[in-house]
């Protein structure tokens, strides 16, 4: 004990991480054993799976835990023990459960997933034609209209948001911050209502591709304004004040020194507010008509989008129909990893910025 | 070689290559920055007119269903039929649903959150945290309909399954009583699927709590003879203690508003209410109500629809209020 105290060492050194050879053993037997024995009991007595995991593996898994601790550390090592086996219980609970929906989408979305399913259109089609003809490409579409305008009108909205919670001294920004984060978590069902009560009862538009565009914005407005403000504070303020310094006014200072350092910062912002919004479906079913066919026209007649497809396919519930939401789902699923990929990338280049904080 | 004294180098320099006197091009322009400020300023200022306006014109569309059903009586009275005479749009059913299948689905998130935290964060090797993460941050973005297919198609048979067994077992307890023997479609399964939605969205918080812990406390509660059990339980969940519950709360309006993936995993039950049989095929959830009368409704239903928009929505301004100022309070390094 006085040895290892005596040796000077490293500053992030995890003692904790070293293990002794009897932790080692303790806890080779503790996660083997009790896995055995679940095996052996699932499979000579028939159980049900997840009976046997509740009322055997869990409980030997607990005490042999409990046990490891013990041998490894002494009395005060029981409640370790129990708190790995807990962790790593609800841990794996979780995993499998997240991983469950990812499987489930790919591999039902890529048996009915094919070519056509992703440019021919739903016209002609019930719930129980064959899968070879129809498919979703006039929801893809929707989908990129109607999420492009909100992206259009929200984008400038919300980084002009950003700017005045980063640039001005406003006092009213603690407020703004205070309700933009409530807005965050605007149910998107009431987003849909609002639009609703305000221009489609009203006699002022019907339910077109538009109106679903327009619900769209308190949705989107939240993580834009959030992700671009986080962005533009990560700016040094030396690079703003040289410039400042050197004459520039604010505005030329804004967009030409701190909007391209900010630059990826406001690109992940975007990408992150359009993946937020192109899953959204309650508000797109109060403002848009779900329509069969193509229309390119957002201010006329009913538009499809790939989560109203989803819904109205889920709905229909026959098998096929059940199969076209699969697909639906992973087209919509791709869309929306292809995002998070990209806005993970366009935050982990960022140029002049601060380097983030790291765990030590 | 003779040293020229300094000054005169300087003098003669100062002679030869005097630097040009420049003008400025254009002044800097007063005007221009108070646009621009304006600009800022009415894009701030736009997050209350949109706070306003959807009040403003929920209310004005719902107030005829307020007036006619009485305020306390439509917030928690139960029944809603439109071809009764008078029309009866209450929904106190509903809104009870909604609040119990929040509580369970995050009572049931809340330890899931944060063994995933703890493990992300303390127990795992680099790789599979990494792994772990990105999986947990991907299931944030996955959009709730596809967590409705998900629910209906592959997880609820297997739920149902689950609440028959806690049904046997358990079945002496009220809470898991089970009378119509069927296990589908109940508040337990909604509370499940909830509770994988809202999952990655404490994680995250706790997560990052977590991972900006200041790595010398952990070492000095080691040195003070700490284990890791006392650790977690005296030194880190207390230092995460409010980002836990800000992240919870956000949850919790998360998954009050929740509409679709609720939707078609719920029997809604307007008549009654279902205090706790949690495994009985009747609740009630606020959002999937507007969702499933919506089509339908004329006039009035329409109205009381939008009186029920109103109440989530003040709900869950209230809730997200709340929990962002405690998020920001337990975040102290997110403030420069």
């Amino acid at each position: 004990m006085t040895e290892t105290l005596s040796r000077p060492r490293p500053k992030n050194a995890s003692p904790w991480v070293k293990l002794g050879s009897r932790v080692r053993f303790a806890s080779w037997t503790a996660s083997l054993l009790p896995a055995a024995i679940f095996v052996a009991a699932w499979l000579g007595l028939q159980l049900d799976f997840m009976a046997a995991l509740l009322t055997i593996f869990l409980p030997i898994q607990l005490l042999f835990g409990a046990w490891a601790g013990f041998y490894s550390y002494g009395r005060k090592g029981v409640n370790d023990g129990l708190l790995v086996v807990v962790t790593f219980f609800f841990s794996t609970f979780v995993l499998v459960l997240l991983a469950s929906v990812l499987w489930s989408v790919i591999s039902e979305g890529a048996a009915a997933l094919s070519p056509h399913f992703i440019y021919q259109n739903n016209r002609y089609i019930t719930g129980t034609t064959g899968l070879e003809i129809g498919g979703a490409g006039h929801a893809i579409l929707g989908s990129i209209i109607i999420t492009g305008i909100t992206t259009v009108i929200t984008v400038p909205l919300g980084v002009a948001t950003a700017v005045y919670l980063t640039e001005t001294r406003d006092g009213a920004r603690g407020v703004v911050r205070t309700l933009l984060q409530a807005l965050a978590g605007l149910p998107s069902v009431v987003a849909g209502l609002f639009i609703y009560s305000m221009l489609i009862v009203s006699g002022w538009s019907s339910q077109v591709g538009l109106m679903a565009s327009l619900a769209l914005i308190p949705l989107m407005l939240p993580t834009i304004a959030r992700v671009a403000e986080e962005a533009l504070r990560l700016v040094p303020a030396e690079l703003r004040n040289g410039a400042l310094a050197l004459g520039a006014p604010s505005y030329k200072a804004f967009f030409m020194v701190t909007l391209p350092a900010a630059k990826s910062g406001i690109v992940t912002a975007v990408l992150l507010g359009v993946a937020r919004i192109i899953g959204e479906t309650a508000p797109l079913i109060l403002t848009a008509v779900i329509a069969n066919e193509t229309n390119l026209n957002p201010t006329a007649g009913g538009m499809a989008t790939l989560p109203t497809y989803i819904y109205n396919f889920l709905y229909l519930g026959d098998a096929t129909s059940l199969q076209r939401a699969w697909g639906a789902a992973l087209v919509l699923l791709i869309f929306v990893g292809i995002l998070f990929v990209g806005a993970r990338l366009a935050s982990a280049t960022r140029v002049g910025s601060k380097p983030k904080r790291r765990k030590k | 070689m003779a040293i020229q004294p300094l000054d005169s180098t300087l003098e003669g320099m100062s002679n030869d290559v005097a630097p040009q006197r420049l003008k400025l091009r254009s002044k800097p322009s007063r005007t221009a920055d108070k646009i621009f400020f304006a600009v800022a300023k009415a894009a701030g200022y736009s997050s209350f007119v949109l706070v306003a306006a959807i009040l403003f014109f929920l209310m004005l569309r719902a107030w005829p269903a307020f007036e006619s059903q009485g305020v306390v009586n439509f917030i928690f009275g139960a029944g809603w039929n439109s071809t009764t005479d008078p029309q009866i749009f209450h929904m106190g059913p509903m809104l009870y649903g909604s609040l119990l299948i929040a509580a369970i689905g995050v009572a049931l998130a809340v330890p899931m959150a944060i063994s995933i935290s703890y493990f992300i964060a303390f127990m795992a090797p680099e790789r599979l945290a990494k792994i772990a993460t990105v999986i947990v941050d991907l299931l944030a973005a996955i959009p709730s309909v596809v967590i409705g297919l998900w629910g209906l198609g592959v997880f609820s048979p297997v739920a149902a399954e689950w609440g028959r067994m806690l049904s046997e077992s358990l079945g002496f307890i009220p809470v898991f009583s089970n009378a119509v023997d069927i296990f589908l479609r109940s508040p337990f399964i909604a509370s499940l699927v909830i509770a994988v939605m809202i999952v990655p969205i404490i994680s995250s918080i706790t997560r990052e709590i977590f991972s900006q812990m200041d790595q010398e406390i952990i070492k000095g509660a080691m040195a003070l003879g700490g284990t890791r059990e006392s650790i977690f339980r005296k030194v880190i969940l207390p230092t995460a203690s409010g980002g836990i519950v800000g992240g919870v709360l956000l949850a919790l309006g998360r998954a009050m508003g929740e509409t679709v993936a609720i939707f078609f995993v719920l029997n809604l039950t307007f008549d009654d209410y279902n205090w706790f049989k949690i495994l009985e095929p009747s609740g009630g959830a606020v959002a999937s109500l507007v969702l499933a009368r919506f089509n339908e409704a004329l006039d009035t239903e329409l109205s009381a629809l939008l009186a029920a928009g109103v109440v989530l929505f003040v709900v869950t301004l209230i809730v997200n209020t709340i929990a962002s100022y405690i998020v920001a309070k337990a975040q102290p390094w997110r403030k420069l």
